[in-house]
């Protein structure tokens, strides 16, 4: 190896070790910003908890059935509520923040200052991550609580969960691109979302075929199935579905690419 | 040393409407120049062209030597200038010295958090929700993120809105002693005693173009401006008395000039003719603020001003 190239090798590392430092900044910031804030903290983080708490509460009886498909209720409603808080942290949360912060101007603000835009992106999906990771796990929690065994297949549940996440914020993103009012981006968020949810079988098994088709080419059921396989069946990474998922991530970050904007004004 | 700020013949436009016409000024390095100007006469447009946010439609924009709307570029630049924005945007969950130090982990070689939060009076506060604090708190907070960086260049845009005398003051001696350290400004305002107070040149927008240009005590003389007398007279006297046409408002004699040594003559040689005195004489040169309103009426008025523009 020649000097010139030891040298390359070495500022490229130094160059990486400081965007690695600059990315746990922003993390650690966006962290901050969350749990202090009430309103996230409750309606984002809390109530998906609370809500597989009450599901346990109500079905933590009723054993395995073909209504669930084969599945003990909470055993069915561990993942999609685990897919639930994943919707809350990433999609919901950054259609949300991202439109209210762009009309505070404080987008505009980040902008002017030297923190790459790739580093701003990234650090939000690192926190929105992190946030579905912690829900999930005390989501496993409440269900083990109700008698639903582990999950043994993590490393598919990792997968799962990333890609999910990614995908929803690219989502999530998208939607805050295209509203540009800050006070209509939670409705429209949530218009987008609950019918969604209802029809992919979050809150109740679907056993219309026509229904479940569709549902299937939309983002929430793959995901939903997805997890399901990994937490509840003991089967590994769900390809065909994360495919759809991943399609549905891929059209986000397009339209979120093309179209986001940091200053409130629009050109 | 090359000029900070050099923008020549800049012009952008949104759909039909002109916002910027025809915009040419240079900054120097480490010489504050306010940017003056009715809403809607192309400051916030330009500002925002020199700050990279805005792209321009035709014209020159060097900015510390760099092409604002060059993306190659703009991560350098943003390292080297500051901001302050109108509005106030700040999160408003962290305390004080976590949004500075926050933006602090942005830049390459960034001023110490506790010595910004010194500079712009928010020491004891730090502890605090940015959530609890005043708007002029808040005001001065913004005015921290645009210093963290170590600006070579600062823009401030109308910084001093919202803020009580005392903390205007202070703002001021505090964009003083920035100068001072070598740091460049160009700030925006509608206050006419904080330009005179602050700049050290102005310029006058008008309708998307630069209507005039100078020191603010330059200005008026150079634009033919009215010298303003006024004094009050002991007994009877009226307005058609004296051999100088003036006005009666508000028990004073007020006359405005454009040649005073001759009024004056003809004012005293009046009263010592007639036994009587000139009470509480003023002569006040022209303030920038009327300047200020002459230039941009006129050119609201008609397209050209009267008298030497630029």
């Amino acid at each position: 190896m020649t000097t010139a190239t030891a040298t390359a090798v070495a500022a490229r590392s130094r160059r990486l070790r400081s965007d690695l430092r600059l990315l746990a900044h922003q993390v650690g910031y966006e962290q901050l910003s969350f749990w202090r804030n009430p309103q996230s903290a409750i309606f984002t983080f809390i109530f998906p908890v609370l809500f597989v708490a009450i599901m346990g509460a109500l079905f933590g009886s009723v054993g395995k059935s073909s209504y669930f498909g084969g599945l003990s209720a909470l055993q069915y409603y561990v993942p999609t509520i685990g897919a639930l808080s994943v919707l809350g942290s990433c999609y919901g949360q950054l259609a949300v923040a991202l439109a209210a912060r762009r009309q505070a101007g404080i987008l505009k603000r980040v902008r002017a200052t030297p923190l790459p835009a790739w580093a701003y992106f990234a650090g939000l999906l690192a926190h929105c991550v992190l946030v579905s990771v912690i829900d999930i796990a005390l989501i496993v929690g409440v269900g083990r609580l109700y008698g639903v065994p582990f999950p043994s297949h993590w490393l598919a549940i990792a997968i799962t969960l990333v890609l999910g996440a990614a995908s929803f914020c690219a989502l999530g993103v998208a939607v805050a691109s295209v509203i540009s009012n800050a006070e209509a981006a939670p409705a429209v968020a949530q218009l987008v979302l609950f019918p969604l949810m209802f029809i992919s079988g979050t809150y109740m098994p679907i056993h219309s075929t026509l229904l479940n088709r569709v549902s299937g080419w939309l983002p929430v059921r793959p995901f939903n199935e997805a997890l399901t396989g990994p937490f509840a069946l003991h089967t590994g990474a769900d390809w065909g579905h994360l495919a759809v998922l991943a399609a549905w991530g891929g059209l986000g970050a397009i339209v979120a690419i093309r179209r986001f904007r940091w200053d409130p004004r629009p050109e | 040393m090359p000029d900070a700020l050099e923008v020549a013949g800049l012009r952008k436009s949104y759909g039909s409407v002109q916002a910027v016409r025809d915009v040419g000024f240079t900054v120097r390095s480490a010489e504050i120049v306010a940017l003056l100007g009715p809403n809607g006469a192309g400051k916030t447009t330009t500002l925002e062209i020199l700050e990279g946010f805005r792209t321009r439609d035709g014209g020159v924009a060097r900015v510390l030597g760099l092409d604002p709307g060059d993306r190659s570029s703009a991560r350098e630049l943003r390292e080297r200038t500051g901001l302050v924005l109108q509005d106030i945007a700040v999160e408003p969950y962290l305390t004080v010295r976590e949004t500075i130090a926050r933006s602090a982990g942005y830049y390459r070689a960034p001023r110490r958090v506790a010595d910004v939060i010194g500079l712009v009076g928010l020491a004891g506060l730090e502890r605090r929700k940015v959530r609890s604090l005043s708007g002029g708190q808040k005001r001065r907070l913004d005015l921290a993120l645009g210093l963290i960086g170590d600006p070579e260049l600062l823009y401030l845009d109308e910084p001093t809105t919202g803020f009580d005398p005392a903390a205007r003051r202070d703002a001021w001696e505090l964009v003083r002693e920035l100068r001072a350290d070598g740091t460049t400004i160009l700030l925006t305002t509608h206050d006419m005693a904080e330009a005179q107070a602050l700049a050290d040149r102005v310029v006058v927008l008008s309708a998307g173009v630069v209507v005039a240009e100078g020191r603010p005590d330059e200005l008026g003389a150079r634009n033919g401006e009215q010298v303003r007398i006024v004094f009050t007279l002991p007994g009877g006297y009226v307005a058609a008395d004296l051999p100088v046409t003036a006005e009666f408002v508000g028990g004073r004699f007020v006359l405005l000039t454009p040649s005073p040594t001759q009024a004056l003559y003809e004012l005293t040689a009046w009263a010592v003719q007639r036994g009587t005195v000139l009470a509480g004489l003023t002569v006040d040169p022209p303030r920038l603020e009327d300047v200020y309103l002459r230039l941009t009426s006129d050119h609201a008025l008609a397209s050209e001003p009267e008298g030497s523009t630029r």
